[in-house]
């Protein structure tokens, strides 16, 4: 005991506790940065260049070797010799000094694609992880499901033709579905449409329209279109962003008679001694919460009023089929309801 | 027969399903509820459409108002607490009078008097006899007028209320609001908290309930917390301001249990907890008078006594430990003295001592003989005049006479405050981890739930014995 | 729906007050085995106990029984285990309550699925009972707390509901042990087949759907004769329950 003294004693103590958060912070401490370089093996390599390849020619650009370095983050070297590995599978050619996918680099990447935008849908679907890490995670598991399992993930998820971002989920046999839109920067005053994509990259801008409680699925109208803000009307609130933002929304311009009417709005609105009937339930309203407000009797036609407000006036407690039930804010910002 | 046909249909199924798209679940749910009103508006016919009956309505209106929620709360969940704390003590000394001061002197006369060796009528009646009889001492008269009454509001449809009044408080930490009423249960008894938590459907917020209930003093150490406070606190003001210090103190380390539990549902629901599934969604049923006298029976049956019974066989094999350690030599020391020296300096780093922790370990069965525990094991090591023998747990009618056990035992102020911390943040009972075990069936979260609160109890207990000691 | 001796009461010739003994836990040599299903919060652990004598705690709180309880009953000399399930608002969701309660109507294939329902409440009741009769055709329905539903002044005609369902209805209350003598003797009625039931299919599903549970439908009973509620079946394969899967390859649904 004689060398005990409560200051070192403390000292220690927080040495260690700051040792314990260096190696093992979630993602980067030293000890998972460690686990995931033993981990980049030249499957996630080539995976992930065709990958990029495959987004690239989908939007219609071109990449070479440079870029392609740029654009991952692993070591140059290791990208390069796995290119040449990969010409020689005839996975990839060079057309002049720009890389093109092969036939059979194209289905391969179309997997890896399948793979990640199900397991985004498997993660909003049937877990409670939040939007925010459904990209990182996916990015992980889309190197590690095999093309069984892929299959029966598939199955259990009823075979879903989009992803939660509103991205096609390419078949077994590689038939995607295409996604028709514009971007909600680009779209004249008064256009009236459907959002069908958020993209959910870069993190930054992706915050910035959850924040906003954007919800995909939303019909909108745009009201101001210039250089400084996108304003629009979309289930009876209105939404200002940035033109940068709002150029991350896909919005599908609606034809006349697909146009439903228009005063729709978010339970979240209706007022005490207001009722309503209930037009269904937002897209953004996801898996086992989906099906329970659904098994609660929130289906289409059915009457709502408001029956309480507890002490805080959230949650609220409304009155559906003879029964008062207590839903969230957020809850009932996802569902639909026409006001009498 | 072959399985190609098997997975004919199959792969139809799925191609079917792909052609359906998404919105599969909701055309479902729409066309059975069509169905549900149609059939419902044909054989039902009523003269108030869709409007909640009126009484409920009524009583409902203030429950949950603004001015009227929260202190009509409060004062029921504290009527309901100072029932069973004050209730509790007149049963609670009648059967310690009988079961520890008459049954268990006549039990030893009667082997003597037969000539019982005497390390069998030690290990049978002062470790396994006692333990038990000190357990439903101090259980079954708390639980007998707590479980009761908190039935009695269950029944009645009051508790759905206190979830909806409390919920934005608990969602801010990623918690359900009716984590409120396990919580309350928990103050009773953790284990029956724990199984309280099936009213919580999601199952990322039952989990939480689950290893946080710990948080929630329970009946076993709400005396621990009384007596050492009013030995110890108590003292250190002047003796008008004694019963405030103490009950402030206590009420302080209850209140610190609520943080503690917010704190942890919090990070629990940010981090190991945030892939579970989470949902919200609470049912305000009508009010149904409760019938009194059957409430009162099957929660008797159904809660007090099960837990009681849980609780007795796991105490018992705890009393027969605490007798076996005392009584047997390894060489010149008894098992308790060579663990108590071993565990002294770990236990001074955190403020306590070595008896204290061998009394946590042996009492993990029930947290109700710690105290007894601590005592028979101080008078033991220190060679204090006072106590029963080695091995037999003991308390005194007088706390000033506890207190003076306890601090020729080296007590200071600082093992109080620790002592009382480490009560509130250890590993929960071995009746709860096993409960925890049976409702979760796993043994990940029953490894978590049963060793995040020690690793808390280590950590803060040693943070303030330093502090403390630097100034 | 056929009905043979229906008003069945405690004096009546049809009830046989006698041949009744309460078995609590006492579960051994059943004849027959009796689920009992419903919403949260309809009473259902009240019936459960007025038909088994035991005393297993109710509360007033939507979801109490999450483990199945199972106790019995004598009727008649004939023994009835009787098996109550975890409350549920619905059977197609992926909770594990639900998921008890599906596969044992399913699976366990009970002689007779009584569904308990709260009689002022019967639309949202509803709503689960016709997914029972998807599974199930031998099923009695418990319309529970009539006394409440009496209070609030709602009437309900029982027939024109047994009509439109296709299965005896039974008005209960079940706190005040009303209504249980009749309960006893139709689940003994549909349990030896005096009553035969003819339950309703879900009409009103959307067309895209209708189509594809037809279709597959169709492909299930020319691979499995005997199965009855091969509708049951394909709407659970179109929404990919592992289970069924799992019972189609093994062949164990028949």
């Amino acid at each position: 005991m004689n060398t005990y003294n409560p200051a070192y004693a403390l000292l220690l103590f927080f040495a260690i506790s700051l040792l314990g958060y260096l190696l093992f912070r979630p993602q980067k401490g030293w000890f998972w940065v460690i686990k995931n370089n033993l981990k980049s093996n030249e499957k996630i390599v080539i995976e992930d260049i065709l990958k990029q390849l495959y987004h690239t020619e989908n939007s219609g650009k071109e990449i070479n070797v440079n870029s392609l370095t740029r654009a991952l983050k692993f070591n140059d070297r290791i990208i390069v010799e796995v290119i040449g590995k990969m010409t020689n599978n005839e996975l990839v050619q060079f057309d002049g000094d720009v890389l093109k996918l092969t036939n059979s680099g194209r289905d391969y990447a179309l997997r890896i694609v399948r793979v990640h935008r199900l397991w985004e849908k498997y993660l909003a679907e049937k877990t409670g992880y939040d939007k925010m890490d459904w990209h990182e995670m996916a990015e992980t598991k889309e190197h590690e499901l095999s093309y069984e399992e892929t299959n029966l993930l598939a199955t259990q998820l009823g075979n879903p033709k989009y992803d939660p971002h509103g991205d096609p989920i390419p078949t077994t046999l590689g038939e995607i579905a295409d996604v028709k839109g514009e971007f909600l920067s680009a779209l004249a005053v008064n256009s009236v449409g459907k959002i069908v994509h958020i993209e959910d990259e870069p993190d930054v801008i992706y915050k910035q329209i959850l924040a906003e409680n954007i919800h995909i699925g939303s019909q909108i109208r745009v009201v101001k279109n210039n250089k400084q803000r996108v304003v629009f009307y979309a289930e009876g609130e209105e939404f200002k962003l940035a033109p940068i933002v709002a150029a991350n929304i896909t919005v599908r311009i609606l034809e006349k008679d697909e146009i439903i009417e228009e005063n729709r709005v978010r339970l979240s609105s209706l007022k005490e001694g207001e009722v309503a009937h209930i037009l269904g339930i937002s897209k953004e309203s996801r898996g086992e919460s989906r099906r329970r407000l659904l098994d609660l009797g929130f289906v289409k036609g059915t009457k709502i009023s408001i029956d309480l407000k507890s002490p805080m006036r959230n949650p609220i407690a409304y009155l559906v089929k003879g029964t008062s039930i207590a839903l969230r804010k957020d809850q009932a910002s996802k569902i639909l309801i026409k006001k009498d | 027969m072959n399985n190609n046909s098997i997975k004919s249909i199959i792969d139809l199924s799925s191609d079917l399903r792909w052609k359906i798209g998404d919105d599969f679940y909701d055309g479902l749910a729409e066309g059975i509820y069509a169905d549900a009103s149609k059939i419902a508006s044909r054989s039902v016919s009523t003269e108030n459409q869709n409007k909640r009956f009126g009484i409920d309505s009524k009583i409902d209106k203030i429950v949950t108002s603004k001015t009227w929620g929260f202190p009509i709360m409060f004062l029921i969940l504290g009527v309901i607490l100072w029932l069973t704390i004050i209730g509790a003590n007149y049963p609670s000394a009648m059967l310690s009078q009988l079961l520890l001061d008459t049954i268990h002197p006549f039990l030893k006369g009667l082997a003597t008097s037969i000539s019982m060796p005497w390390w069998l009528d030690g290990f049978l009646i002062d470790g396994v006899y006692l333990a038990a009889a000190w357990v439903i001492a101090v259980m079954l008269p708390p639980m007998a007028i707590f479980f009761p009454l908190f039935t009695l509001l269950e029944d009645f449809g009051y508790l759905p209320r206190v979830a909806f009044n409390l919920d934005y408080l608990f969602k801010k930490s990623g918690a359900h609001g009716k984590q409120a009423l396990t919580m309350s249960m928990g103050f009773g008894c953790n284990a029956a908290g724990v199984v309280a938590t099936r009213i919580i459907d999601s199952p990322r917020e039952r989990l939480i309930a689950i290893i946080t209930n710990n948080f929630s003093l329970c009946n076993g150490r709400w005396p621990t917390q009384i007596l050492i406070a009013t030995i110890f606190i108590g003292a250190v003001v002047p003796s008008s301001f004694s019963g405030l210090a103490s009950l402030s103190a206590v009420i302080g380390i209850a209140v610190l249990g609520l943080f503690f539990m917010f704190f942890t549902s919090w990070a629990l629901s940010k981090t190991v907890l945030k892939g579970e599934v989470s949902t919200f969604n609470l049912e305000l049923p009508p009010y149904r008078p409760p019938r009194f006298w059957k409430t009162i029976y099957t929660s008797l049956i159904d809660r007090t006594m099960i837990v009681l019974w849980r609780a007795i066989l796991f105490a018992a094999p705890a009393g027969a430990v605490i007798w076996l350690i005392s009584n047997i030599y390894i060489g010149n020391e008894s098992i308790a003295s060579w663990t108590i020296n071993s565990l002294d300096s770990f236990g001074f780093l955190l403020g306590l001592n070595g008896i204290i922790l061998l009394a946590y370990i042996v009492a993990i069965p029930a947290n109700e003989i710690v105290i007894p525990t601590i005592l028979m094991l101080t008078v033991l090591t220190n060679g204090i005049v006072g106590g029963q023998g080695a091995g037999v747990m003991f308390e005194l009618d007088s706390a000033n006479a506890m207190g003076d056990i306890l601090r020729a035992g080296g007590w200071t102020l600082l093992t109080a405050i620790n002592l009382m911390l480490f009560s509130l943040l250890h590993n929960p009972c071995s009746t709860t981890i096993y409960t925890i075990y049976k409702e979760t069936k796993s043994v990940k979260w029953t490894t978590v739930a049963s060793i995040l609160p020690v690793i808390m109890g280590f950590v803060i207990t040693f943070l303030v014995a330093q502090v403390w000691r630097l100034f | 729906m056929e009905k043979k001796g229906n008003s069945a009461c405690d004096t009546c010739v049809h009830f046989n007050a006698k041949g009744l003994k309460k078995l609590g836990v006492n579960i051994d040599n059943f004849d027959f085995v009796v689920a009992l299903a419903g919403n949260p919060n309809t009473g259902k652990s009240t019936v459960f106990n007025a038909l088994t004598g035991l005393r297993q705690h109710t509360g007033n709180w939507p979801g109490k029984t999450v483990t199945r309880a199972e106790g019995a009953f004598e009727y008649n000399s004939q023994k009835f285990k009787l098996v109550d399930l975890p409350g549920t608002y619905s059977l197609l969701s992926t909770s594990q309550d639900e998921e008890v309660a599906r596969n044992f109507i399913l699976f366990g294939k009970p002689d007779v699925t009584v569904i308990v329902v709260d009689a002022s409440r019967l639309e949202r009741n509803l709503n689960l009972v016709l997914q029972i009769l998807e599974i199930t055709d031998k099923a009695v329905l418990c319309l529970n707390l009539m006394d409440e539903a009496k209070r609030n002044n709602i009437k309900i005609n029982e027939r024109t509901l047994a009509r439109d369902l296709g299965i005896p209805v039974v008005p209960t209350s079940a706190r005040f042990s009303e209504g249980i003598p009749n309960l006893i003797q139709t689940i003994n009625e549909v349990a030896t087949g005096k009553i035969i039931c003819k339950p309703h299919q879900i009409k009103n599903v959307p067309k895209n759907i209708e189509d594809a549970v037809k279709t597959l439908s169709i492909a299930i009973k020319k691979e499995f004769p005997t199965i009855t509620n091969s509708r049951w079946i394909a709407f659970r394969l179109l929404e990919g329950d592992t289970h069924i899967i799992d019972a189609l390859k093994k062949r164990t649904l028949v």
